[in-house]
């Protein structure tokens, strides 16, 4: 990366100006990453037509994450580093037959989350409301932030939000509730996070949000296994 | 260890595979002693099931022996011998907590597979595709069994396997179907389809009180065997009109239950029979319901409607309009096997029914791939199979 007098923008490596805002450019690899990697997915289930597209343009955001230049930005005369964006909210609910108070303190013991959470790396507690987070997306590529509890109801509800520079910002909450005549405890999960700058870095967001969405889904599904059955569900398989 | 293995429709082959492992606390190895192919196994074998894979071993009927077990199984021991349900259910879910097994909430790591199609899951079920949760099956010298403290029910030494080989399946299913029937003195309880189902709901609804049991079929040696083990009377439905048959038999009411034991892939004929056989070929209707539209026509008013019989998706047609005119109950789902077998295993201990007439070849494992097609093909008066792995395993060393 080469700064000159005189010259108020940076170069990539190619000596391209770098017209994409750096949360938008790391927005950009992971959602990139995925496509790509949904894209192969897409094309070894004989989806060939959907699959090559999702390949190239998952390559092309890669790329333009990577090295931070856009082509078409340029030709839009785009340029990203201050955009704000509307977070994305994802809500999901599952019944569990255990106690609220007995799925709160597995929950509030943040470092269980990622017994359930596929995509959670690690959660280390820090203190009696400081966090953080490591979460491994599409591709391996990693993101970290700091969290912080800022309200916390014992069997009832806790809410937390990332503090500080996080890779990507977010926010969710949780609230346990008894289900009626005996059938366990309502959890109801609120999520909402915000995608870094860029109108790509939203589009990518936008598609990650339906896998998102699924995975959440799934997180809770686990979470209800481990609660009510102690292990979860696997089945080996040794088919093609 | 040897298994049987779908490599895609009709085409099935015995295969040399990794032994199973425990991959959870709860989990045990049970070595294969007897294990049957189902009417149920057709389905896959003729590729209407979705979510095969190319190596997916089959089998969901097995008994054998357990050789090892979990950290976290209580209540079984290595060397016991076990009947074990086809169903995987954890024991700890509400559904599971009223009985309700094949309704587990746990079982089927699969579960959004089946949320998407139907908008919720069942239990996982051994050797029944990915949408059931794509657990290795019993066709096999080794199984493992999930949640074994749930799915492992001790036999008592007096039984040998071929007692209790049914407990597994084919007789909770042929009961609960006749349960379902809330049989009251004096019904009449009409059978579609006298395969290993639909005998054993002959003979349990007989046990459940019904005064009379009709079994319906077009194989000769089906409808004989319904008449003499199972005391019913019996209806070929190629050589008359079924639900006159059915009216003149029940002094014009109809049967006050009538069972389905049949399923998506009935055979039927006339004009209604080939409609349906050519839109499943094009794929445009999952299931064949000729014999489901029957027993709603035949049904009295304000029957019950039991089908223990496999649908996968969508039917077209139904008589909704006899349904609901004549005030029907319908009553399904897969068996709630768990729950079935301590009483049913008492029956068979005290002899009040015996179910291995129904056992028609005793094959060893690796004819496997003959078996599916005989069973297919209803060649050699077949009705059941079962399968010896050790027998097998005598066989390629």
């Amino acid at each position: 990366m080469v700064t000159r007098y005189g010259s108020s923008f940076e170069e990539d490596s190619k000596g391209r100006q770098i017209n994409v805002g750096s949360k938008e450019r790391k927005a950009s690899m992971i959602g990139g990453a995925a496509l790509a990697i949904t894209g192969v997915k897409k094309l070894t289930q004989g989806n060939i037509l959907s699959g090559l597209l999702m390949l190239a343009s998952g390559g092309m955001f890669y790329n333009r994450g990577k090295s931070g230049h856009c082509n078409m930005y340029q030709k839009m005369g785009v340029n990203t580093a201050r955009d704000v964006q509307t977070p994305i909210r994802l809500e999901k609910v599952v019944t569990i037959n255990r106690t609220p108070q007995q799925v709160y303190d597995f929950w509030r013991d943040l470092e269980n989350l990622p017994k359930f959470m596929n995509h959670l790396e690690s959660v280390q507690v820090r203190g009696p409301v400081i966090s953080h987070w490591k979460a491994v997306g599409a591709g391996g590529l990693s993101v970290e932030w700091d969290a912080e509890i800022v309200q916390d109801i014992p069997g009832q509800k806790i809410s937390w939000q990332s503090i500080g520079e996080a890779d990507v910002a977010n926010e969710g909450t949780v609230r346990f509730e008894e289900a009626p005549g005996n059938r366990g405890t309502e959890v109801h999960v609120l999520i909402s996070y915000t995608p870094p700058g860029g109108a790509v870095g939203k589009a990518a967001a936008r598609f990650l949000q339906t896998v998102n969405a699924v995975q959440l889904e799934q997180d809770l599904k686990r979470l209800k296994q481990i609660l009510e059955t102690g292990v979860t569900a696997t089945a080996e398989s040794w088919a093609m | 260890m040897r298994a049987v293995c779908w490599h895609g429709k009709h085409n099935i082959q015995v295969d040399t595979v990794p032994d199973p492992q425990i991959l959870n606390p709860r989990d045990a190895i049970v070595r294969v002693a007897l294990t049957c192919i189902c009417g149920s196994d057709l389905h896959l074998y003729n590729g209407y099931i979705p979510s095969m894979k190319d190596g997916d071993i089959l089998g969901h009927e097995f008994v054998g022996e357990v050789v090892e077990i979990g950290s976290g199984v209580s209540g079984v021991a290595r060397g016991d011998r076990v009947v074990v349900p086809f169903p995987i259910a954890c024991g700890d879910c509400w559904y599971c907590k009223q009985e309700m097994y094949s309704l587990c909430d746990n079982s089927n790591p699969n579960s959004w597979a089946m949320e998407k199609m139907y908008g919720d899951t069942g239990a996982g079920i051994f050797g029944y595709s990915h949408l059931y949760g794509g657990y290795s099956g019993g066709q096999a010298e080794y199984v493992r069994v999930p949640f074994a403290d749930v799915g492992l029910k001790k036999i008592p030494d007096q039984l040998d396997w071929e007692q209790v080989i049914f407990l597994t399946d084919i007789f909770p299913t042929a009961y609960q179907a006749a349960e379902q029937c809330g049989i009251r003195e004096g019904d009449t309880v009409a059978v579609w389809g006298c395969g290993p189902v639909g005998l054993l709901a002959l003979k349990s609804a007989r046990l459940l009180g019904a005064h009379k049991v009709v079994g319906i079929d077009r194989f000769p040696k089906r409808l004989e065997l319904a008449a003499r083990e199972c005391q019913a009377e019996v209806i070929n439905y190629e050589e008359t009109d079924v639900v006159e048959t059915l009216h003149n038999m029940t002094g014009g009411r109809g049967p006050d239950a009538c069972i389905d034991a049949v399923g998506m892939e009935a055979q039927g004929t006339g004009i209604e029979a080939a409609y349906d056989n050519v839109k499943q070929t094009l794929k445009i209707e999952n299931d064949r319901p000729m014999a489901l539209r029957q027993l709603i026509k035949a049904c009295r008013k304000g029957g019950t409607i039991s089908i223990p019989g496999v649908y996968s998706g969508f039917v077209d047609k139904m008589p909704m309009g006899a349904v609901f005119a004549k005030g029907l109950t319908l009553r399904t789902g897969q068996t709630h096997v768990q729950k079935y077998v301590p009483p049913l295993m008492r029956l068979v201990e005290r002899g009040a029914i015996d179910t291995t007439f129904i056992i028609t070849h005793r094959l060893p494992l690796e004819d496997a791939p003959m078996g599916y097609r005989i069973f297919d093909h209803k060649e050699e008066g077949c009705i059941k199979i079962v399968m010896n792995p050790l027998a097998a395993s005598q066989a390629t060393h």
